[in-house]
Formats: C-alpha cells, sequence, structure tokens
C-alpha cells in the first residue's frame, strides 16, 4: 500500500489559513511553522480590527503562548525564521472574494495549494446575523475563492455535533437533504430562508408598538430610580435597548429553527448548513470536512496543559470543584474529549490526504469510538483532580479539608437536589428576606437580612448562569450519548509516526489529573473568576509580514529585541 | 513489577509486611473506604472494614490468603482512577512515615551483598508496589493486584494471591523460573504463616516476629532479627 509522507507532501507547498487566530487556528499554524518548515508558504488571512491584520497577528504571536515552542526554537531570529514562510492577509470570510484586494486575490489564486477554514462562530446561541456571516457564507466565500484558484483544496473545520439530536453511533458521512430529525432539507432554500427570517424579525422588532413599550420601560425606570426623564436620555437608553431587543429576538429565532430542525442550537445547526452547501461542490472543487468533538487542553504541543477560553468542558470541570453535588448528566453516556494536538495531527493528515488527492469527504476527529471517556469517569476525575488541589492549596481550611472530600455526583437534571431547585429555594429565602419579614422589627435584625439577603441574591445569579450553562450543554452531557466514528483519519496512510492520528495513546487519568484540570486550573478559570490570566511574553518580538511587504511594497522592519 | 536485566544467582526475598514498614493492608483499605464517593457509602464500607479486621487477625495464622481476599472487599466498585489518587495520597502522606529505616538499610545491605532483591508485599500494587518502587532498594516488587472490569474493581485479587501459605510456592516458582539455587537464597519476614516462604530458602531469616513465627524460628534454629524500637 502507498503511504503519505507528511513533510514530502507539504514540502513546497502554499497554504491559505482563515481563522488563525482561533484555539485550535494558532495551535495549528504553530505546528505547522515547528514541526514543518519544509512548507513554502503560510498565507494567513485576518481581519483588520482597529489595527492593520499583521499587527493583530503579530500581537499573537508575541503574547499568545501557542507560540512558545517557536520563540523557544528560534529565540531572536524567530522574524527571520518566519519572514519567508509566513504572510499576514487582510481580509474577511464574511464578504465576497474574502474581502481580498484584486492584486492579492490574483496571487495566492495562482499560488495556493490549500486553503484551510478555521473561521468560524463557536457560541452555542449567537445572534443569527452573526452565526449566518461567519460560519455559513464565510464557507461558501471560501469555497467561492477556492474554485477560483488553480490549484487549491478545501479543508473545512467544522464539529462532530453537526450530529444535532441523534443518538448512537455516527458515521462519517453526510446527507445535505435530511435534518437530524429527518425534515427534508435544501440548504441553498435554507440560506434564503434565514435572510428572509432575519430580515422578517428585525422588521417585527422595528414595529412602532415595540419602540412605544420599549420606551415606557425606560420612562419607568428612570421613574423608578427618581432620574430626570430627559428626552435626549430616553432616547439614547432606547436606542440601546431596541439593538439588545433586536439581538435576543436574533438569538431567539436561531435557536428556534435549529430547534425545528433537530439541532440543539444555532451553532451546530449553521455548521451543518455550510457542510451541505460545501458537500454540493465536491464535484467541482476538493473538499474535505473535518469535524473535530470537543477540543480540549493541548497533551504536549504546543506544551501540556495548554488552553484557552472557557466554553467546552471548561465549566463542567470548575462545577467539580464546588460545594455543588448534583450535575444533571447520564451515567456511562460519553463525552467525546480530544486534545487540541491530537485535532491538529489530525488536520495535518487530512490535509495530507487532500493534497495527494485521496481524501474523503468527511473526517471526525474525536474519541468516543476508540477512547471513550464516560460523564461518570470525567466527573470522578475532576473530583480527584480538585481534591488533589484543594488539599494542598486551598485557600481555607473548610476547602482543605471539606471541599476536598466534597464529591460530585451525575444526576437527574429534575433531581431533588439540582441546581434549578436550590435556586428557586435561594429564591424564595431571598424574597422572604426582603418582603416576608413583619414590619416591626429591630432595625438591627432588618439590617442583618439585608445583607443577607444581597449574598443570597448573589448566589442566585451566581446559580443562574450555572444553570443556563447546565442548559446549553445539556443535549451534549445528558440528552445524547454520541459514538463518533473516527475511521477515516486513522485509515490515511501517513508514514511518520509523529504525525499519526493516535487517539488510542490517551492515558485519560493522566491526561486529565496532570495535563488538563492544571491547564484549565492556570489558564481557563482566572477567567470565569474573573481574575487577570497570566500573560506570556516573548523574549523577542517577531515581526510579521503583511500582504503588502511581501509583493515588495514596503521594507520589513529588523526584530525588535524587548528591553523588559 | 520491575527486573533487572542481569541474571541473579542468589536472591533474598523480604516479606514488605513487618520487614520493610510497619503498617499492614487493613490501614490502607480503611483509608480508601473512608474516602469513597458520597456519605453513604463511605460509612458502609468503614463498617464493612470493621468487620473485616477481626476476620483478618483470626485467619491470620491460618489462611493469611483468604484474609487478604476479605480485606479488600470494601475497595468493591470503588473506580481505578480514584484507588490510583487514593493510594498515592495514602503512601505520601500515611505509609512513608512508616517505612522502617533498618528494613531499608537491611535491603540496602543485601544489594551491596550482591542479592537480587525481591520484596513480596500483601497490600495491592497501586500502594505497596508503588512505595517499595519509590524507596529504589529492591530489584522486584511483587504485589496483589487487584481485579478491574469496566474500571472498577470487582473487591477480589487477582490470583495468585501473595501472603501465607503462597510465599513458598512463589519462591520455588521464582527460583525455577530464573534458575537460581534456593539453598543459597535468603528470606525475610515477620508473621507466622510465612514460615513456608522462610522453610523454602536456604538462609531464612525471622525478623520482628509476632509469637508463631519466634517460636518456629526458635525450634528450626533459624537466626531472628529485631530492629532497634
Amino acid at each position: 500500500m502507498e503511504t503519505f509522507d507528511v513533510r514530502s507532501t507539504l514540502s513546497g507547498r502554499r497554504i491559505l489559513m482563515t481563522g488563525a487566530t482561533g484555539f485550535v487556528g494558532k495551535v495549528w499554524l504553530a505546528m505547522l511553522l515547528d514541526k514543518l518548515p519544509e512548507i513554502e508558504h503560510v498565507y494567513v488571512l485576518i481581519r483588520s480590527k482597529g489595527r492593520p491584520a499583521h499587527e493583530r497577528l503579530e500581537r499573537i504571536f508575541n503574547t499568545s503562548p501557542a507560540f512558545r515552542p517557536l520563540h523557544e526554537r528560534h529565540g531572536p531570529d524567530l522574524t527571520e525564521f518566519l519572514r519567508p514562510r509566513l504572510t499576514v492577509v487582510e481580509g474577511d470570510v464574511s464578504k465576497p472574494g474574502l474581502g481580498l484586494d484584486p492584486a492579492t486575490a490574483r496571487r495566492l489564486r495562482d499560488e495556493v495549494d490549500l486553503v484551510v477554514n478555521f473561521a468560524g462562530l463557536v457560541d452555542f446561541n449567537p445572534d443569527l446575523r452573526d452565526a449566518i456571516a461567519s460560519n455559513v457564507e464565510g464557507a461558501i466565500h471560501t469555497a467561492d475563492f477556492v474554485e477560483s484558484c488553480r490549484q487549491a483544496a478545501l479543508l473545512h473545520v467544522s464539529t462532530c455535533y453537526v450530529a444535532g439530536h441523534r443518538e448512537g453511533r455516527i458515521p462519517e458521512t453526510l446527507d445535505p437533504t435530511r435534518t437530524p430529525n429527518g425534515t427534508a432539507f435544501d440548504a441553498e432554500a435554507e440560506v434564503a430562508f434565514l435572510h428572509d427570517l432575519v430580515a422578517r424579525t428585525v422588521v417585527e422588532q422595528d414595529a412602532p408598538e415595540v419602540h412605544d413599550e420599549i420606551r415606557e420601560q425606560i420612562v419607568e425606570r428612570l421613574e423608578r430610580r427618581g432620574l430626570d426623564a430627559k428626552e435626549s436620555r430616553i432616547r439614547a437608553m432606547a436606542s440601546r435597548l431596541h439593538r439588545r431587543r433586536v439581538k435576543e429576538a436574533l438569538i431567539e429565532a436561531g435557536t428556534k429553527r435549529a430547534e425545528e430542525l433537530g439541532w440543539p442550537n444555532t451553532y451546530t445547526y449553521t455548521k451543518a448548513l455550510a457542510e451541505a452547501l460545501l458537500a454540493a461542490r465536491a464535484e467541482r472543487i476538493p473538499v474535505a470536512l473535518f469535524r473535530p468533538a470537543i477540543v480540549e487542553s493541548a497533551e504536549t504541543f504546543p506544551f501540556p496543559g495548554w488552553n484557552e477560553g472557557f466554553n467546552t468542558s471548561g465549566p463542567l470541570v470548575y462545577l467539580a470543584g464546588t460545594w455543588l453535588r448534583h450535575i444533571p448528566a447520564k451515567h456511562h453516556n460519553k463525552l467525546d474529549v480530544i486534545p487540541v494536538d491530537h485535532v491538529c495531527k489530525g488536520l495535518t493528515t487530512a490535509a495530507v490526504a487532500l493534497l495527494h488527492r485521496e481524501h474523503r469527504l468527511v473526517y471526525q476527529c474525536g474519541t468516543s469510538d476508540l477512547r471513550p471517556l464516560t460523564m461518570d469517569r470525567i466527573f470522578e476525575l475532576s473530583a480527584l483532580a480538585h481534591r488533589r488541589h484543594l488539599r494542598l492549596h486551598g485557600s481555607t481550611k473548610a476547602r482543605r479539608v471539606l471541599l476536598s472530600r466534597w464529591d460530585i455526583k451525575v444526576s437527574s437534571p429534575e433531581g431533588l437536589l439540582s441546581v434549578r431547585n436550590i435556586r428557586r429555594v435561594v429564591h424564595q429565602v431571598n424574597r422572604f428576606l426582603r418582603h416576608g419579614l413583619p414590619t416591626k422589627i429591630p432595625h438591627e435584625v432588618r439590617d442583618k437580612a439585608d445583607e443577607l439577603a444581597h449574598d443570597g441574591e448573589n448566589a442566585e445569579r451566581r446559580l443562574r448562569q450555572i444553570e443556563d450553562v447546565m442548559d446549553l450543554f445539556q443535549p451534549f452531557i445528558h440528552d445524547h450519548d454520541f459514538t463518533f466514528e473516527c475511521r477515516a483519519l486513522r485509515e490515511v496512510p501517513i508514514e511518520d509516526p509523529e504525525f499519526r492520528f493516535d487517539p488510542a495513546s490517551i492515558d485519560w487519568r493522566t491526561y486529565w489529573m496532570d495535563v488538563h484540570m492544571p491547564g484549565l486550573r492556570r489558564w481557563c478559570f482566572p477567567e470565569y473568576e474573573g481574575r487577570e490570566r497570566e500573560s506570556y511574553e516573548a523574549p523577542h518580538a517577531v515581526s510579521l509580514v503583511g500582504e503588502a511587504e511581501r509583493f515588495g511594497v514596503v521594507e520589513l522592519p529588523a526584530a525588535k529585541e524587548r528591553t523588559s | 513489577m520491575s527486573t533487572s536485566a542481569e541474571q541473579p544467582e542468589r536472591a533474598a526475598f523480604v516479606r514488605a509486611e513487618g520487614v520493610l514498614v510497619s503498617r499492614g493492608v487493613l490501614s490502607a483499605v480503611a483509608y480508601m473506604a473512608a474516602h469513597r464517593p458520597g456519605f453513604r457509602e463511605r460509612g458502609l464500607r468503614l463498617l464493612q472494614t470493621a468487620t473485616a479486621a477481626p476476620l483478618f487477625a483470626a485467619l491470620g495464622q491460618r489462611d493469611r490468603a483468604l484474609g487478604n481476599r476479605i480485606a479488600h472487599l470494601p475497595l468493591r466498585d470503588m473506580s481505578e482512577d480514584r484507588i490510583a489518587v487514593l493510594a498515592e495520597e495514602y503512601v505520601e502522606d500515611i505509609l512513608r512515615d512508616k517505612v522502617l529505616d533498618t528494613g531499608v538499610e537491611l535491603l540496602r545491605r543485601l544489594r551491596r551483598e550482591g542479592f537480587h532483591v525481591v520484596v513480596l508485599c500483601e497490600g495491592i500494587d497501586e500502594v505497596m508496589g508503588r512505595l517499595v518502587r519509590s524507596l529504589e532498594v529492591a530489584d522486584d516488587v511483587h504485589a496483589n493486584r487487584l481485579e478491574y472490569k469496566n474500571g472498577r474493581a470487582t473487591g477480589k485479587l487477582e490470583d495468585p494471591v501473595l501472603g501465607g501459605y503462597e510465599g513458598g510456592r512463589f519462591v520455588r516458582d521464582y527460583a525455577a523460573e530464573r534458575g537460581l539455587d534456593l539453598a543459597r537464597c535468603r528470606a525475610y519476614a515477620s508473621k507466622g504463616p510465612d514460615i513456608v516462604l522462610l522453610s523454602a530458602v536456604g538462609e531464612p531469616c525471622a525478623v520482628n516476629p509476632d509469637y508463631t513465627l519466634r517460636k518456629a524460628a526458635r525450634e528450626a534454629d533459624w537466626p531472628v532479627m529485631d530492629y532497634p524500637a
């Protein structure tokens, strides 16, 4: 059987990346540059958000720990190393032609061998307009661009959870004509429907009665607070509130449509829609859909435990270290977690297959078929990791002695001690403290009750947040038990073991307790707790090349040395 | 298990409990039972451990292997992850302080004299294996192994269960496998049921022996070693 050598396949190739500022994008870019310097060139397409695109990526290179291995390997010579290999391209996937200027687009069309589209919105229930722009139109524009290229193939990053409300083993296939609940589906018509839905929702929210209602609310609020209801103040507040109302209505419209068709949220629905649209182009362009499961802390690259954001298993794991005892999940259900560096190896594998034009349409990248991890085990390992940490580093004796031994239990969402029920009890207690006490009580007692009610309201707010997180996660941790088949990546005959996708090698206990949890504690929990996250500053700042420089307009600045 | 690369000529078989550490099997089991998830489970398994204690003591001089099996029953249905983590805690927080310095010195001396030191433990590998290996005084460590199914302990020990009369057979098989002359081998143990283990070698030695072993050692004219208090 013919085998693929990763180095020789990628040697001399030119890759265009979108969404390189995201968690997976950054790690893949760092891995590519660190492990495969043979690559001819990487173009990173990035939006200019208030500052030039190359400055944005430069900042990321100099402050994101994902690039630490590159800084360590090349030190002050990193700029020199990157100069011939990396170009920052200003653009925007949500715009036709990727928002590129014509000259840059022309060059890229001639040069690029592979386009990897990481761009997308990962919020579960975002404003429908943003979800369409990033997840659907971003994918279409990228595919259009690939189609206009001389020789490029497209690797589009999606998610395993496009499976929606399905159950059991999820094969690496795609039926663009059916939704997860069996409804007939036409992707092009669905995009038109979504645009219409957005327009209708915006018009509905622009009705005079909505504006009147908003105005009434504001006046009432100002009067309640004893503030002057000046017209200019009312108008400013009304404009803000109206924008928020439109956004909320669009979030709700997206969620409702997703649910109608069998997806748990707008994110998975719009990602699935993009897949269906891309599948229709598979006859015209070489395209592969890459579906990672829940991407978590790195096992080894860029270094063990690297993670960012707090939106995957983080909140659940965090709860295991609180006084909460019941988590709504189902015994033996699997949660498909995969370290980011394994995902990056999978991406490289799929890229190699695409470049050889021996690819499949769908590559799933998870662990549930070969190394399943159950909810019970996740909470057991999380509780044990918290135990190990709290015993030594708990801030109070209660945390060191009691909380460290306070194990979390997997239970039904309707259980007696569910978050919802606890919050209801706290709410009733708060109400009693605020309004239920007799009027003729001593002043000191009233003050104390107010103080308690204040604390109780804070607790209620936190519980409400937890409840919201639980509701978002419920489809994945309680309602469905997925096993994502991940055969296609394993079947790519990669020669070099360093790049082989091998989820079976993960030892969950070591990973969870010694890598993932310490990583979350270091990089993610501070964000949730409102604390400052550990910062990273590269010892030698790099200067990146924007397309203007690359295409011969501006002289490159020399490498800067930090004085601090 | 760790085995040295070279073929040894002489081996010294050492029972860990009593010679190297002063804590026995029940202490580790009680620690784990007390740290199971859930208050009900903790209570129940602690009660089970308390019930197993007199049985373990009563069987101690007769059928030590059965005693060990009974002693480990409270670990039933505990996850492998929890056992591993609690074992680490127990070794570091409790057991390390119970290591007998004289025992450690004895094993070091045996290695210096060219003996291939084999330590046999009644406790489970997660606890005793971990401790003995970390001391770096043995060439080979054999401990009892818990049986796991789907990542959870069944409460049973895998065969052969070390402890008591099984020790003699273990030593003979070990020697046969490696071509050792048992007449030139040594053994160190401290409990009555280890008489069979001690009898299997040419140079037995009772260390801090209990009443039964002390009596047997006297009758067989074996050397007796009592550690200084």
